[in-house]
């Protein structure tokens, strides 16, 4: 696709069926200090229809989100639920409306029970005192009408991030919700888990309930959106059915560019040395016997499902969780107690969670960069700025982190840069062994490509790495050879000629036989 | 994770790399941008309005009175940031004021040990303490607001138990000029705290465990994956703290020439007041050394103001904790601000 996505009319848009529309946008303006972050953007939202809603990071998505929310009002443009003219000034206004909103952070109190959470604010009481009985019944209502069953007094901690997800929308069908908003509904969520939720979608759809599915992944919103509404710094360009357009042409329209290639080439060349060997380890009550080895130059898959024990085995080789077993590098013999150790042998952790365990986000690019070389900054116990706006800045250039300066903050990033920090700060350690979680969660598809690409060259460059990754594409498209874990044990490792979707789901559900490796 | 950021938050759109502004001011001016410039103007608003209104405040002599007081609050308030900035607190400051002036004491007076030995080992009591503080608050992992809590009990029990209660006098002459004497015109408490606070600036700035402090502060869990040794940092801050804190009660009993088991109630609140009107938060990653100065100069002024003023001793604290929640208020609002310009609309 040679022409400018952005010079398409909007298409493939099929003409109105007799009914209203359950919402419609229509010109929505928002501009903050120095940018327009949505200039003129529609959406349209029928009753009983899954509206796919795509786009980069920074595109638009959230603020529009927050305007259907009630949490923004747009500076122009209009809001109509059935037909008439809206304005909400809070949240509350969007809950009258019907309109429920799930956000990537979940709202549930931990402590509280699947009750307690579902009816917030709606608590049904008798005499004043709450009914459990009623909030029992009510409870199992909004769960059955998703299929599921949950003891209604479990508390919500104890549930795994699936399940927290399901008690949301639950929340929100209690509160008569006839709008539901899903933004990347699935980020943290398994292949298998992914399938059920999509399945309560459709079942929410067909009992009338509209949805509008914000995700980055395209599989997911070709398998259960009726139509797709794509926008790109903060402009609306593209809304077609689904079924009139492919991933291809949506991702073009998303980046205005097409990504030809995202996973980068596989380089053949030869990889005898084991840098990294893990063997029959074991570590917390999640990870019972797992083995595995890394070559140099070699990139390794880490599969299995959320609970595996992918997170902790990486952990508990970074020396960040106690652990038993033998853990090998080139040959020797090492054990970390601390990840300091583990950084002192060149071996890196990237945590999956970038905002909860690997960014500072209060603090600065340079300061986030060169957390991992005091050495390098301090050379002798005394810090040099300038040293550190060296190692900050190489970095900068190198993976192309976008920021006004090293010295921006690192909470005002896109995630995509975001990232790309996280990365640099183990990179400036000039690690032998990277152990990459999730490297790619929450990024956008421009972002994705530039993160493989870097993966690709630093296993070029003849890093271990080792990459756990819950979007099988990704882990297919990248790794030389898959290692699946199942229940804390390596189920089966696979080569990349023998790795397919359901050759992993069979070794990391357990129904597959493990393949010899 | 991350939501959609609007292109303001998104430096992709924005572009142009070579726009980096770089800060070319010198690292001694640093630390007076935003907050602590806002404060100064504060404590010298408050002088010139006490000039005006009294004439017996603003004058060379009540000033160096304010000043010998200021220090010895700032001294703790100092050892509080490095505790504050990683996310702690230490209640027991005032207690351990009150377990070192009691240890001073016995040593200088009834043990009638060299100044040479008698001083350290009063230091040491104080060392103790924070060392004691840390090493629960790492082994346990109970919180330091409980750890530092039950200390704040034990070691006023033991000033209180070991005493009977009672002061001890009789301090010679050379004790007695590290509180009251003078140097160069300015007390020796002064003279002490600027020692301590540019010293302090400097490792908070300057070295590694002083960065690591915020890093702690920051993001705990962050911090151990990245190769910070979070528990040693977490002794460190106490031990600073405890440490402050007895050379701030040595001073006070030089200058007071008196060691009591009931000096220093409350002192820890006036210290937490200090460091948190300086700009710290209590969540850990931030707080200046400058900030907590300036935040104990602040209060130590509007006591000393208010008796100048002839407003009664009893209203005086309900004015100092309206300050502190004037103070932090206003720091929460220009943070705000600040983001909301920074990055519009990011969530």
């Amino acid at each position: 696709m040679s022409a400018a996505p952005e010079a398409e009319p909007p298409t493939d848009d099929p003409p109105a069926p007799g009914v209203e529309p359950l919402v419609r946008m229509t010109g929505i303006v928002k501009t903050y200090p120095g940018v327009r972050a949505l200039d003129s953007v529609d959406l349209e939202v029928r009753p009983g229809e899954v509206m796919g809603l795509v786009g980069e990071n920074g595109a638009g998505k959230s603020t529009l989100l927050k305007v259907l929310a009630g949490v923004v009002s747009p500076d122009e443009g209009e809001v109509l639920v059935e037909g008439r003219p809206v304005r909400m000034s809070g949240p509350r206004d969007a809950q009258r409306l019907g309109l429920a909103v799930i956000h990537q952070e979940l709202t549930l109190a931990p402590h509280l029970s699947v009750a307690e959470n579902i009816l917030v604010a709606a608590e049904p009481t008798r005499f004043g005192m709450l009914d459990r009985r009623e909030m029992e019944r009510r409870t199992e209502a909004a769960l059955s009408e998703l299929g599921i069953q949950l003891d209604p007094w479990v508390e919500v901690e104890r549930l795994s991030l699936a399940r927290r997800q399901l008690v949301e929308v639950a929340r929100a069908l209690a509160a008569k919700a006839r709008l539901i908003v899903m933004d990347e509904p699935t980020s943290a969520l398994t292949e298998d888990e992914v399938d059920r939720l999509l399945a309560v979608v459709r079942r929410l759809r067909d009992s009338g309930v509209s949805i509008v599915y914000v995700s980055h992944r395209m599989r997911e919103i070709f398998e259960v959106c009726d139509r797709i509404t794509v926008l790109r710094d903060g402009r609306h360009t593209g809304l077609s059915r689904a079924d009139d357009t492919d991933p291809d042409a949506l991702v073009a329209r998303m980046v205005g560019r097409e990504i030809t290639q995202l996973y980068g080439e596989r380089s053949d060349q030869a990889r005898d040395e084991v840098v990294l060997e893990v063997r029959n380890l074991s570590s917390g009550d999640r990870v019972r016997d797992v083995s595995l080895a890394v070559r140099a130059g070699e990139i390794v898959g880490l599969a299995g499902l959320v609970g595996s024990g992918r997170t902790e085995t990486a952990r508990a080789v970074f020396g960040a969780d106690p652990h038993q077993g033998e853990i090998l590098l080139r040959g020797r013999p090492v054990r970390f107690g601390h990840p300091k150790e583990a950084l002192a042998e060149g071996v890196c952790y990237l945590s999956e969670d970038r905002k909860a365990t690997g960014l500072f986000l209060e603090m600065s690019v340079r300061r986030n960069i060169a957390v991992t070389v005091p050495r390098t900054i301090a050379p002798k116990g005394w810090f040099r700025p300038r040293a550190e706006r060296d190692v900050a800045d190489r970095f900068r250039t190198s993976l192309r982190i976008a920021c006004p300066s090293v010295d921006s903050l690192v909470g005002g990033l896109s995630g995509g840069n975001q990232q790309k920090v996280a990365l640099a700060k183990w990179l400036a350690t000039e690690p032998s062994v990277l152990l990459l979680d999730e490297p790619t969660r929450g990024v956008d598809v421009g972002a994705k490509a530039e993160i493989y690409r870097i993966i690709r060259e630093l296993a070029a460059a003849g890093v271990a790495v080792l990459m756990i990754s819950s979007e099988l594409p990704e882990v297919i498209g990248m790794s030389d050879r898959i290692v699946v874990l199942s229940a804390g044990r390596t189920a089966g490792e696979l080569t990349a000629d023998e790795a397919t979707e359901e050759a992993i789901v069979a070794l990391a559900t357990g129904i597959g036989t493990p393949a010899t490796g | 994770m991350s939501t959609t950021t609007t292109p303001t938050a998104d430096p992709d759109r924005t572009g142009s790399s070579g726009a980096s502004t770089r800060r070319t001011d010198s690292p001694w001016l640093r630390p007076f941008r935003g907050r602590e410039s806002g404060l100064l103007l504060v404590v010298l608003g408050i002088l010139a309005f006490l000039a005006i209104r009294t004439d017996t405040f603003v004058t060379v002599d009540n000033l160096l009175v304010v000043a010998r007081q200021a220090a010895l609050v700032a001294i703790i308030a100092v050892g509080m940031t490095f505790v504050i900035a990683t996310g702690g607190i230490d209640l027991s400051v005032g207690s351990v004021v009150a377990l070192t002036s009691v240890a001073t004491g016995f040593w200088v007076i009834s043990a009638d040990l060299p100044y040479i030995v008698a001083i350290p080992l009063s230091l040491a009591t104080g060392l103790a303490c924070g060392l004691l503080n840390g090493a629960l608050i790492v082994l346990t992992k109970v919180p330091p607001f409980i750890i530092t809590l039950g200390m704040l009990g034990i070691a006023r029990g033991v000033a209180l138990g070991l005493t009977s209660g009672s002061t001890q006098t009789g301090f010679a002459p050379p004790f007695l000029g590290i509180g009251q004497g003078s140097w160069l015109g300015l007390p020796v408490p002064v003279w002490v705290a600027l020692v301590v606070a540019v010293v302090a600036h400097l490792v908070l700035t300057r070295t590694t465990i002083g960065r690591h402090v915020y890093f702690t502060g920051s993001n705990e869990p962050a911090a151990v994956l990245s190769g910070i040794r979070v528990q040693r940092v977490k002794m460190f801050v106490y031990v600073v703290a405890g440490s402050l804190a007895a050379l701030s009660s040595l001073l006070e009993t030089a200058r007071l020439s008196v060691a009591q088991p009931s000096t220093g109630v409350g002192y820890e609140l006036t210290a937490i007041g200090a460091v948190v009107i300086g700009g710290a938060s209590l969540f850990g990653g931030r707080g200046t050394v400058l900030g907590a100065v300036l935040g104990a100069v602040l209060l130590s002024l509007i006591t000393n103001g208010l008796i100048a003023l002839q407003v009664s001793a009893y209203w005086q604290q309900a004015i100092q904790g309206a300050v502190i929640i004037l103070a932090v208020a206003l720091n929460e609002w220009r943070g705000r601000r600040a983001v909301a310009a920074g990055r519009a609309g990011d969530t």
